[in-house]
């Protein structure tokens, strides 16, 4: 799978970071530290939310027979948010203010979860018919109470605590 | 990622040079806003890509517009031969929800995928009450239903999409936020401005802008009153973007 989503503008030095960081995975099974803190430089607090997304396997991929797919991540809050595979849109109310309002926000916390879930092969994938898949992508307005989706309920694998361990340290070299 | 531009390029083409053909391959590629007050020719600017690219052998065509086009543009007798036109499909989503339910189940519908998506008044679709989330998702689904429909015609073409907009000369800011958030999906934009209108044909500008994947181009359009429409490439260009002779405060933000 591609590791970059097609037809999304990332800076270049974020396009490296993360070409970098598939490399480094790949070899060692192991984002470097020095990764990590480039991370948390760009996307500040964001980084960290999102490491943890992924080591909690929070990003699944859902396709349909069709080719067709989306993303969903299950947010720390227990809600799930629909983001698109082919450019940058997430149903979060954080993508809506940072970066769609006020501009001063790339992405958010969901989308960078599924780049470094991508990176890391962490990636949980789900099959669902066409109907199923039109479904989830055609959310009728106001329904904002859609809590209980078991499907998608998160399973603490503890596989690198990236999040954690990117708080080390940040903490260690800053303080 | 310059190809839509060089759909559109090629489309206003057609005027000038007769072997532009050969120089674009039958591709797809990035999207394109094509923008415009009303009366501007963004209808026919549309029609002109769909018959384009309903002429070089691929899928078909799918133009999405609120209402049946009030007349078919005039074109040369090749452009309107009828086995093109068999290839355009449109179809007329009443209402913004109708829209959306439409681009979210598009890859359920069978038959061979379209090589080009064209949505007509994109305007009419953004008002009703949309916030600007929803604003956003609804440029994001028409990118992904091309990106779906590019996915199943595989192997190096794609699906094309030109979305066109109409935008007031003052805008209010709840439009202006609108236009925002579509731009930022849609980094090639084509601008239309209405030059000249003489007795007998109105004359346009078409600023082709491909959103910093190359240089900035210009035509002349003019359509005459059976509704013929000419397109001439803009004299003083020529890949000079410095010559800012002619282009008086027409900036584009």
């Amino acid at each position: 799978m591609a590791v970059a989503l097609p037809g999304a503008t990332l800076p270049a030095v974020v396009e490296e970071l993360l070409s970098e960081m598939a490399a480094a995975v790949q070899e060692n099974a192991r984002i470097p530290d020095e990764h990590l803190l480039s991370l948390k430089f760009i996307f500040g607090s964001s980084a960290v939310q999102a490491l943890d997304l992924v080591d909690r396997q929070s990003v699944t991929l859902i396709s349909s027979p069709s080719g067709r797919h989306v993303y969903q991540v299950l947010g720390s809050s227990g809600q799930t948010y629909t983001c698109l595979a082919s450019c940058h849109y997430c149903s979060c109310p954080a993508f809506a203010f940072s970066v769609l309002r006020k501009s001063d926000s790339l992405l958010c916390k969901h989308l960078l979860a599924i780049y470094l879930s991508q990176v890391m092969g962490t990636c949980r994938q789900l099959k669902v018919s066409d109907k199923q898949l039109t479904d989830l992508l055609f959310v009728k307005k106001k329904q904002a109470a859609q809590k209980d989706s078991a499907a998608f309920n998160c399973v603490h694998l503890n596989t690198s605590q990236c999040g954690a361990r990117a708080n080390r340290i940040w903490h260690k070299q800053v303080l | 990622m310059l190809r839509m531009a060089e759909a559109l390029r090629r489309v206003l083409n057609l005027g000038s040079s007769a072997d532009s053909e050969s120089e674009y391959t039958a591709e797809a590629g990035s999207p394109l806003l094509l923008l415009g007050g009303p009366g501007s020719g963004k209808t026919a600017l549309l029609f002109a890509a769909a018959l384009e690219a309903a002429g070089e052998g691929r899928g078909p065509v799918l133009f999405l517009t609120r209402r049946p086009l009030q007349s078919l543009p005039r074109g040369r007798g090749a452009a309107l031969d009828p086995l093109r036109l068999q290839k355009i499909r449109f179809q007329y989503p009443p209402s913004t929800h109708e829209l959306l339910q439409l681009l979210c189940s598009a890859h359920e519908a069978r038959g061979p995928a379209p090589s080009l998506l064209l949505l007509d008044g994109l305007e009419e679709y953004l008002v009703e009450d949309l916030g600007p989330q929803e604003a956003a998702y609804l440029a994001a689904l028409l990118l992904d239903t091309a990106a779906h429909f590019s996915h199943r015609i595989g192997a190096g073409q794609g699906c094309g999409l030109i979305v066109a907009l109409q935008i007031q000369e003052e805008g209010d800011s709840g439009e202006a936020l609108q236009l925002s958030l579509v731009q930022r999906y849609f980094p090639a934009q084509c601008w239309l401005h209405v030059d000249a209108s003489g007795p007998g044909q109105r004359c346009l500008r078409a600023c082709l802008d491909p959103g910093g994947q190359g240089p900035r181009a210009e035509w002349w359009l003019a359509f005459r009153p059976d509704g013929e429409m000419t397109v001439t490439p803009w004299p003083a260009q020529a890949g000079k973007p410095s010559s800012d002779k002619g282009s008086s405060s027409e900036g584009q933000p």
